[in-house]
């Protein structure tokens, strides 16, 4: 490549092109007010759901345990490590939006803004982890209450606690797979090109 | 009257600054779109990222600055986007002829080059001496301290583990 040849290339683009038109303040109205970052790279308003379904769900959590601790009835184990998966989930969430801190992100060094949006899917994918396991408690509950309704006030599903846990195990692990296979995997994909584009910023680009 | 006036005055002047700047975004366009489609959407892309880097800007950097950074930040993530889709058809396909020409030209005199030499040309081609390439893309990873040496210190994994970077 000769600096040259490419500044004397460079210089012989058309002064006015279709492709190179001065942009309008009507067309620029609208592109400012965009976001340019793509559904993918942009994870704030599902980290933002996740924080409001995570509190209210840790609202009700504090309730119950409110109400058990009261009156008694069983569960209290179950409720009261519920409690710290959903204080973590949020904490975790909440961390995680301050941290991706959207508005200034793209005014980070190339450099920095890669590590910082690999971090995040990292994260996000990891969240993935915790959601599955908050699925497998509130699918167990879902079952309890279906039990106790069908079977006329008897809960028997809820009084066994060796195989609660075992029901909440498989559970979790079945939605964890479902998310390996389903939601993960976009992320992981992105990751690793983002990782790629990192680590080969500076070599040459593969002839393909 | 005056309160619209002070509400009006600071993005007037980003959107003066946008349009003023606007040949210089499609420079950088030049070295990483390959079509007309993909030249029009990195450049709004690229419009909308510097407005927005502008517009929640900390710090000290200047608006040149972040203009610059929405243009390679973008860049980059457009040729992520396009590494994804080993499929997709790269040849240059523009709408006009005299720019079509003279794509295929630039293209083939600059050749096969990494994007962090295209930033660097880029960034000659403006003619901003007072804006060096580490402003723009910070130490690249040979400077890094890899994460496998990280890892065999349990303090700074673990530190790595809480401290997210």
């Amino acid at each position: 490549m000769e600096l040259k040849n490419l500044q004397e290339s460079w210089d012989s683009f058309p002064e006015v092109s279709m492709e190179e038109r001065p942009v309008l303040s009507s067309d620029l109205e609208k592109i400012v007010v965009k976001n340019p970052l793509s559904d993918a790279f942009y994870l704030k308003n599902k980290i933002r759901i996740r924080i409001v379904a995570g509190s209210l769900l840790l609202l009700y959590n504090i309730y119950r345990l409110r109400m058990l601790y009261k009156y008694g009835g069983p569960g209290m184990d179950q409720q009261v490590i519920l409690f710290f998966l959903l204080s973590y989930f949020v904490y975790f969430h909440v961390r995680l939006l301050l941290f991706a801190d959207y508005p200034a992100l793209l005014g980070l060094r190339l450099m920095p803004f890669l590590q910082k949006i690999e971090t995040i899917l990292d994260k996000y994918v990891f969240s993935f982890g915790i959601l599955s396991i908050l699925s497998g408690f509130y699918t167990l509950t879902l079952f309890g209450k279906v039990f106790y309704f069908s079977r006329g006030g008897s809960s028997l599903l809820l009084d066994n606690g060796i195989y609660i846990w075992l029901i909440i195990i498989f559970l979790s692990v079945s939605y964890y797979i479902l998310f390996l296979h389903t939601l993960i995997p976009k992320y992981k994909k992105l990751l690793a090109a983002v990782r790629k584009y990192k680590a080969g910023i500076g070599a040459l680009p593969q002839k393909k | 009257m005056n309160n619209s006036m002070k509400k009006e005055g600071p993005d007037q002047d980003l959107r003066s600054l946008l349009k003023s700047q606007h040949k210089r975004v499609y420079s950088i366009c030049r070295f990483f779109a390959n079509n007309y489609r993909e030249h029009q959407k990195l450049f709004a892309d690229i419009i909308s990222a510097a407005s927005q880097n502008i517009r929640f800007r900390r710090g000290s950097e200047s608006k040149q600055v972040l203009l610059l950074r929405a243009c390679v930040n973008m860049a980059a993530l457009h040729s992520i986007c396009l590494d994804m889709q080993p499929d997709t058809d790269r040849s240059i396909q523009f709408k006009s002829p005299d720019y079509q020409k003279n794509m295929v030209q630039f293209r083939s005199r600059m050749g096969e080059v990494s994007d962090y030499e295209k930033m660097r040309l880029f960034l000659g081609f403006q003619n901003t001496s007072e804006i060096g390439i580490e402003d723009l893309t910070g130490p690249l990873p040979s400077k890094v301290v890899s994460s496998e040496g990280v890892k065999k210190n349990f303090i700074p994994y673990l530190k790595a583990k809480l401290i997210w970077s």
